[in-house]
């Protein structure tokens, strides 16, 4: 039994289309119309058209499906208006090249994963329910650039430790972001390896693994809005603590 | 209102009144006897050996042309009534150079050695000799011996006789503290108006046009006159002075002529006139006055000729006189607080030079005190005040220059941020131009190639759906690798070939090709340059290309290690193989460029492309290598 039909045998999950490029959205619709375990919701080509939609739908988006550069503004306010107002939704950008700097923004906005765009029909689906399942597809690039933010947070957290806390919600972050074997995983991905190897080498489930990245997800998002908190307190926008 | 007659008789009660008060203190005074009729009789150097009759004051270099010697006076006084109860006081304006002084054949007070000649000299501040009731009687003989250099003031003034209290806490008292009190100020004042200026001559040195340090004369002018003038009055607190007569007195000589010479240079200064021509002449006059106030002083005290030193004397206040009134006349017309301070000084002081030197020089006076020690005060403040004045000018003017200073190197600073500006506008320009020009030549290489080749294959007609569709994957997948080299950290070939397997493995995965995976942390290497990284990954997206496309290979295996220094990567497939002489020249160039050294080896079943990174290997021709 494949996921698909495990899914399609539960209620299918509801997703909604944000993409401007008229050919792109038909080729995304068509790819969830054409899977039973997925339900249609709507189409949008605009940000406005999309919060409109967001504020007046009855239906809950169990997957958001956007791509980021709209005619009118950034699909990443798209994104985080979602998230805010349905956070059980699960947003998927779509994005040509998977590059790091925009699927950064993305996840520290909400995103759970990214779709490319010239992936087969057939893998549209696959991916929206593997992520449904669990799982959260993440570059070496990508990887990289999280470890690294991670040790320059972890350094901080190891100087504001020895000196007076200036940092505190920096520092308790860099604590917090990650675990041993998230950063462990990190690692073998940024290496190249893939999910099933780092499963074998570190004596885990590929599912374990995915858990993990999917984690870090939620972990980045987190610290994304404990950075703006941050950054609000320090340009006074905020009152300081203690 | 009182009557007329009424107011007439207060008046002349209060006249009454008046007059009872002078009369009782006539009275007092009447007590106060000036005794100036006396016998003298010099000593044996002095030829005349008798008594003879003389009126005080005795003026011993008038009486004897210079010359030193000795005397003897006696002076008699009886009292009218009974013999006094209560103690007296003999006061002496001056006596001296050294004296002894008995009364009825008992030896009341000795000032100094009347016996050495040369040595001491008490005649310079005023005596009081107290006197014990016990030792008057009714008639009385005071006998005066004194001991009188040549030249140096000695003799015997008129001598006062009266109580106790009122000679000495009155009489004696005044003339003391004007006499020798005054001197001590006088001459703290002057020590310390000398070391202001000499202190900020030493400390106010600067760097000339020559390289040399130069110090601001006035400041030692300044100070050599207030010094000299220290020595000058200072004279007065010691009568027994370090060098013997008349050496001593040239010296006190030459430190008054030190003084008019050290004042006349500070003015010449202030007046500005300090690079004027007249300068010269005015150190010429002055080294003369100088020099000519010694040799003057020695010839009157030494060869007892005071006619010398009165004319130097006259000399010297003829010339301040002269000097003052050209001063005077040029401070009126350019006026400034500094000139004119100086000039009322300078005249104050010529005037008062001239009644001294009359009055000392020419007169017969005898114990009287030259008044220019008290007006040369006046210099001395006007002096320390020029100096202060001076002194807050240079610092105002070192302020302004340090505040010119720090807005120069603020201006140099702010064109140096400015040309440093400029360079880095340069540099990222420079930058921005290579990063272009690395992407036109990606998207020659890669993209435009690819989509050449697909145009060509869908013009031919020959090609199949799957081939161009092949050919358009391996554009996107070409522009996604130029994408990813964007952010790849230069050097870190680890990161190259995470980010090549994850482009590239959907489509082994869909060639049925199974991948390998061995790439252990990796040193970077420290000469592959964004270029050299973009090199790296063409050459390593060609190998994969091949082996998807030619080699029939069902595993690929990717190898990356470290052996000591060196990085070694080897791509190894199980394909059939191929002559490894007919291997792409792009191959063996981009090896080239990038510094590694390729290593081929092919035959059915195992093809092996490496690339070794040696440590401190440079780049250049020669690096490849093949393998059969």
């Amino acid at each position: 039994m494949t996921i698909e039909q495990v899914a399609a045998a539960a209620r299918p999950w509801t997703v909604l289309v944000v993409e401007d490029d008229p050919p792109t959205r038909a080729f995304f619709d068509g790819s969830v119309r054409g899977s039973p375990a997925l339900r249609w919701l709507a189409s949008c080509s605009t940000v406005g058209e999309a919060l409109a939609w967001l504020e007046a739908s009855a239906e809950v988006p169990d997957v958001l499906l956007a791509d980021l550069g709209l005619p009118d503004g950034s699909g990443l306010d798209v994104i985080r208006a979602a998230v805010a107002r349905y956070p059980h939704c699960e947003p998927l950008v779509i994005s040509v090249f998977g590059d790091e700097a925009n699927v950064l923004a993305s996840i520290e906005a909400g995103a759970v994963g990214y779709i490319h765009k010239d992936a087969a029909p057939e893998d549209i689906a696959q991916i929206i329910l593997e992520m449904k399942a669990g799982a959260s597809p993440i570059s070496p690039m990508i990887a990289r650039r999280v470890l690294a933010k991670y040790r320059s947070l972890q350094a901080d957290s190891r100087r504001s430790e020895a000196a007076p806390p200036v940092r505190p919600v920096e520092a308790a972050t860099g604590r917090t972001l990650l675990s041993v074997r998230e950063q462990e995983v990190l690692d073998l991905i940024a290496r190249g390896f893939s999910y099933a190897e780092i499963a074998r080498l570190k004596d885990l489930s590929v599912h374990t693994v995915q858990t993990h990245i999917k984690n870090l997800y939620g972990k980045l998002a987190v610290h994304s809005k404990n950075e703006a908190v941050y950054e609000a307190m320090r340009l006074g926008l905020l009152p300081g603590r203690g | 209102m009182a009557e007329p007659g009424s107011r007439l008789r207060r008046g002349l009660a209060l006249l009454a009144l008046v007059s009872l008060g002078w009369l009782a203190a006539a009275g007092v005074r009447a007590e106060v006897r000036e005794l100036r009729e006396a016998r003298v009789k010099l000593g044996p150097e002095g030829g005349a050996a008798d008594w003879r009759p003389t009126t005080l004051p005795y003026h011993w270099d008038r009486e004897n042309r210079g010359t030193s010697g000795s005397a003897s006076f006696e002076l008699t006084f009886a009292f009218a009534g009974a013999t006094p109860t209560e103690p007296y006081g003999l006061y002496f304006p001056s006596v001296g150079n050294a004296a002894e002084i008995w009364l009825n054949d008992r030896l009341l007070a000795r000032f100094g050695d009347i016996d050495t000649p040369d040595v001491d000299d008490y005649a310079k501040a005023p005596r009081y000799v107290p006197v014990p009731p016990a030792m008057l009687q009714k008639n009385n003989v005071l006998r005066v011996g004194i001991r009188a250099d040549g030249g140096r003031r000695g003799g015997l003034s008129g001598v006062s006789l009266g109580p106790a209290s009122e000679m000495r806490d009155n009489v004696f008292s005044h003339a003391y503290a004007w006499r020798v009190t005054g001197s001590l100020l006088l001459g703290m004042l002057s020590l310390l108006a000398a070391f202001v200026a000499l202190t900020f001559w030493v400390m106010q040195s600067h760097r000339g046009a020559d390289g040399r340090p130069h110090r601001d004369s006035i400041y030692l002018w300044a100070g050599v006159a207030e010094l000299c003038w220290t020595l000058r009055v200072g004279d007065a607190l010691l009568p027994e002075p370090p060098l013997a007569w008349p050496y001593w007195g040239v010296v006190v000589t030459a430190a008054y002529a030190g003084w008019i010479c050290g004042v006349l240079l500070f003015c010449h200064h202030v007046a500005g006139w300090r690079q004027h021509r007249s300068m010269r002449w005015m150190h010429v006059a002055t080294a003369v006055l100088f020099g000519s106030s010694m040799l003057a002083s020695w010839l009157a005290l030494d060869r007892h000729q005071p006619l010398f030193l009165t004319a130097w004397l006259g000399c010297a206040t003829l010339f301040s006189a002269a000097y003052s009134c050209f001063y005077m006349v040029a401070t009126v017309r350019h006026p400034s607080v500094p000139r004119a301070l100086v000039a009322a000084a300078g005249m104050l002081n010529v005037a008062i030079g001239v009644r001294d030197w009359i009055v000392i020089r020419i007169s017969d006076s005898f114990g009287v005190i030259t008044w220019n020690r008290y007006v040369s005060v006046f210099f001395g403040l006007a002096l320390l005040y020029i100096v202060a004045l001076r002194f807050r000018d240079a610092s105002g003017q070192a302020r302004e220059l340090l505040s010119t200073l720090a807005s120069r190197v603020a201006q140099r600073e702010e064109e140096l941020a400015s040309t440093y500006g400029r360079l880095e506008v340069a540099a990222r320009e420079q930058a921005s131009t290579h990063e272009r020009e690395r992407i036109l030549r990606d998207m020659h290489d890669g993209v435009g190639s690819h989509i050449s080749a697909a145009i060509r294959q869908l013009q031919s007609g020959e090609t199949s759906r799957h081939e161009l569709l092949r050919t358009l994957r391996d554009s996107l997948d070409q522009l996604k690798l130029s994408i990813d080299s964007i952010h790849l950290p230069v050097g870190d070939v680890g990161a190259l070939l995470a980010a090549l397997r994850y482009r590239l493995e959907p489509r082994m995965v869909a060639s049925g090709l199974a991948l390998e995976w061995a790439v252990e942390e990796l040193q970077p290497v420290a000469w592959l340059d964004a270029q050299g990284m973009r090199h790296l990954q063409f050459l390593m997206f060609e190998a994969v290309s091949n082996v998807l496309q030619h080699a029939q290979a069902s595993v690929l295996r990717i190898e990356a290690a470290m052996h000591g220094e060196m990085l070694l990567l080897r791509a190894i497939d199980n394909g059939r193989g191929y002559d490894i002489a007919r291997a792409p020249r792009a191959l063996r160039e981009r090896t080239l460029a990038i510094g590694a050294r390729l290593v081929l080896e092919s035959r059915p079943g195992r093809t092996v492309v490496q690339l070794e990174f040696d440590e401190g290997r440079i780049p250049g021709p020669g690096a490849g290598a093949v393998r059969g």
